[in-house]
């Protein structure tokens, strides 16, 4: 803004201003009706929701599974986005200074006169961008379960073949689950996208037999899991199994 | 220039004449409680000065177009209100020592008259304050108030969000719950990932190269001390400069200027 | 070029400031106002100052690692690990103590020379990315993170997702037919032993300098 500009914006606020109404009493009626609002919605929270306490703090746990408050959530998906090791302190302090700074500068690059968003079409889509951009990040965060759970849908052919079908779907499926497999595969929305290929259609590329096979003598990293099959041969089959109906 | 002015004692300006045809001082019970209310500020205002402040703050024009959009800022403040009380009193019965603190709150839910409603208003108005927040920095944002001559206020305003989120970061840990726990671990190494400084930054917060003994009361120190103090001190400041610049119009609404003035432009100039 | 300015006389007389009196250099306005800066940057340091250091003490205390037994050597084989339970602060309970995994060195599976602290393995269950618990999955020979995607191979190398090095161990040593766990350390990419870092610091590369080790914690000297 130059100096005409802004001797502009400073005698149309004038005149807005003069054909204003006190703040006292009319944003004050206002602000108070919004405040009660705000008050209702925390006390109905409060009593809806309550104060519920997690188990005590334990830090010998290895099986607990952290996750942040929900506003937190957005934060926590860039940790889990941003995977090569390198780039670690990109994801914890890099990307969010970065943000900060550029919020904390906004009115400083952005200088123009024209206030109406639908005229500032940079601003207005960055911003719109940004709001998607946290929303998306914070659904992701918050249906990110843990690598030692999996749940999906028994596939329409499974269901087909009757009871013992499905049962044999599901206790697979618990066997791949506490096995670690969605610490590097991705099943559906489970698991982690990496360093190992995508199962969820995994049936549909590999018969069973390949699928045995690979499990026995996989590629690095991989590990081989013949302790299982020469342990308990039966939840091996399961396994095999469960991976060879995902189509 | 104006006259030189001699100082002169103020006369009350809260005490009106009297009405004509009334007798000369108070009458009945009533009046004289209402004289001496009226006294009694007045005294104050004599030595103080105030009301003139007050009159400045309250009775300030907002402009045309003032919508609901403009209460996300006092009801933001008012948030902040509910969980300054709420946490003054959670205070009296929270034990801030890693072997005592989850007790504490327990017996804060099950034992303390209205414990767990107070507790859970601190919890859930935390996430009221933090969507306020960010509403209220978003209508800024769209409107295009952060412009001139509001750059200071954005500015503070920023800081405000950053302290908020820093409150709602030291407070997770104190009701020490395995939630509390494990995010302020993952929380406190975010900040070690910071080359050079980032060590000394995490040690600096944990008090020590593990969680331990006074891990849990200096989380509480910044949570109810230093933090508050400095967004109750940057909110007096932020409010100052709305009341001094006044709130922003909605963006859509245009200047006319009054019918008298308006053939008086100047020719050339659209 | 314009004319060479006539340098300035020292004597604030000559230099025509106001206040200025024969045979001065600074007026005695400026004297007030240093003084009276001086006096009050004094006075808030004497406040400050040892506020901070008070704050800051922490990080230069060296801690104690007393080493601890946590069974004796028929509990551990060196095909699996075993969990047990460590006290790393003393006094705070529950809250001070952590799990450990603990095996056997195996001459299959270790590739670091044997010393006088490594005739047993034990590894440290926070991620090396930012420090949640993980866990090791018998099934998978993993160790596992439940946060942000992190996977360790059996000797704790990252075998995938974003932890910057190997999970950090424990010096071991045997007294007595019971195995004793000592001070923690951390180990870069070869599993070479480093000072202990905290999660998220990496140690290869100029890592080590990026992120430099703190007196509160040492490595055992010339190990």
């Amino acid at each position: 803004m130059n100096k005409k500009q802004k001797e502009q914006y400073l005698r149309d606020y004038g005149t807005l201003k003069a054909q204003g109404k006190p703040f006292f009493p009319y944003a004050v009626a206002k602000d108070s009706a919004m405040a009660v609002i705000v008050m209702i919605v925390i006390i109905t929270m409060s009593i809806l929701l309550g104060a519920e306490l997690g188990p005590k703090a334990d830090p010998t746990s290895t099986t607990y599974t952290p996750r942040p408050e929900w506003y937190f959530f957005f934060l926590f998906e860039l940790l889990r986005v941003i995977k090569p090791p390198a780039l670690v302190p990109l994801a914890t302090i890099g990307v969010p200074t970065i943000c900060l700074i550029l919020l904390f500068l906004l009115p400083f690059y952005d200088r123009g006169p024209e206030r109406r968003p639908e005229r500032r079409p940079i601003a207005t889509t960055a911003g719109i961008f940004v709001v998607f951009a946290i929303g998306y990040l914070t659904y992701l965060g918050a249906a990110a379960g843990p690598p030692t759970e999996i749940d999906i849908p028994v596939p329409a052919n499974v269901r087909t073949q009757g009871t013992t079908a499905v049962a044999n779907f599901k206790a697979g499926e618990q066997v791949v689950a506490q096995s670690g497999c969605a610490a590097c595969h991705k099943f559906g929305e489970n698991g982690n996208s990496g360093p190992g290929p995508s199962l969820t259609r995994v049936g549909a590329r590999l018969p069973a037999q390949a699928i045995q096979r690979t499990l026995i003598n996989p590629t690095a990293p991989m590990p081989s899991f013949s302790s299982l099959s020469e342990e308990s041969p039966k939840q091996f089959q399961q396994m095999v199994g469960f991976l060879a109906a995902l189509k | 220039m104006a006259k030189i002015k001699l100082p002169a004692p103020p006369s009350n300006p809260l005490v009106s004449p009297k009405r004509p045809g009334k007798k000369y001082g108070p009458s009945g019970p009533l009046e004289h409680a209402e004289e001496g209310a009226v006294s009694a500020v007045g005294w104050i205002d004599e030595r103080t000065s105030l009301s003139g402040g007050l009159r400045w703050m309250m009775f300030r024009k907002v402009p045309k177009g003032t919508n609901w959009f403009y209460t996300l800022g006092s009801s933001t403040m008012f948030a902040f209100l509910s969980q300054a009380v709420t946490g003054v009193f959670l205070a009296m019965y929270y034990d801030p020592s890693a072997t005592r603190a989850y007790q504490s709150i327990q017996f804060i839910n099950n034992e303390v008259f209205l414990g767990e409603f107070v507790h859970a208003m601190h919890r859930w108005g935390s996430s009221v304050m933090v969507i306020l927040i960010f509403l209220h920095m978003g209508r800024t944002f769209f409107f295009g108030a952060y412009k001139y001559p509001r750059e200071l206020n954005w500015v503070i305003g920023v800081a405000l969000l950053v302290m908020t989120m820093t409150m709602s970061f030291s407070g997770y840990l104190l009701p020490f719950d395995q939630r509390s726990y494990w995010a302020t671990i993952v929380g406190v190494n975010i900040n070690g990932t910071g080359p050079l400084v980032g060590p000394y930054l995490s040690e600096f917060l944990r008090a020590g190269p593990y969680f331990g003994a006074t891990t849990l009361s200096r989380f509480y120190a910044i949570h109810m001390l230093l933090v508050p103090g400095a967004i109750a001190a940057l909110m007096g400041f932020h409010l100052y400069l709305v009341a001094k610049l006044g709130t922003t119009a909605p963006p859509w609404i245009r200047a006319k200027a009054p019918e008298a003035l308006r053939e008086e432009k100047i020719p050339g100039d659209s | 070029m314009a004319e060479r300015k006539e340098p300035k006389s020292k004597y604030t007389l000559d230099r025509q400031t106001p206040g200025a009196f024969e045979g001065e250099t600074v007026t005695r306005r400026r004297v007030m106002v240093v003084a009276g800066q001086a006096a009050g940057g004094v006075a808030a340091a004497a406040f400050v100052l040892p506020a901070l250091g008070f704050a800051m003490g922490p990080i230069f205390e060296k801690q104690d690692q007393p080493w601890q037994s946590v069974g004796k050597v028929d509990e551990f084989t060196d095909e699996s690990y075993v969990p047990r339970t460590i006290t790393l602060v003393e006094g705070i309970g529950d809250a001070g103590k952590s799990t450990v995994y603990i095996r056997k060195y195996n001459p299959d599976l270790d590739t670091e020379p044997r010393d006088e602290y490594n005739s047993y393995i034990a590894i440290s269950t926070l991620c090396m990315h930012l420090g949640c618990p993980v866990r090791f999955t018998a099934a998978a020979q993993r160790f596992i993170c439940p946060c942000h995607g992190g996977v360790y191979d059996i000797v704790g190398k990252v075998n995938g997702g974003p932890p910057v090095r190997p999970l950090d161990r424990f010096y071991t040593r045997l007294v007595n037919n019971a195995v004793l766990i000592g001070p923690r350390f951390s180990v870069n990419s070869e599993l070479r032993r480093f000072s202990p870092r905290d999660p998220g610091e990496p140690l290869d590369g100029v890592g080590q300098y990026l992120y430099p080790s703190r007196p509160s914690m040492r490595k055992i000297q010339g190990t």
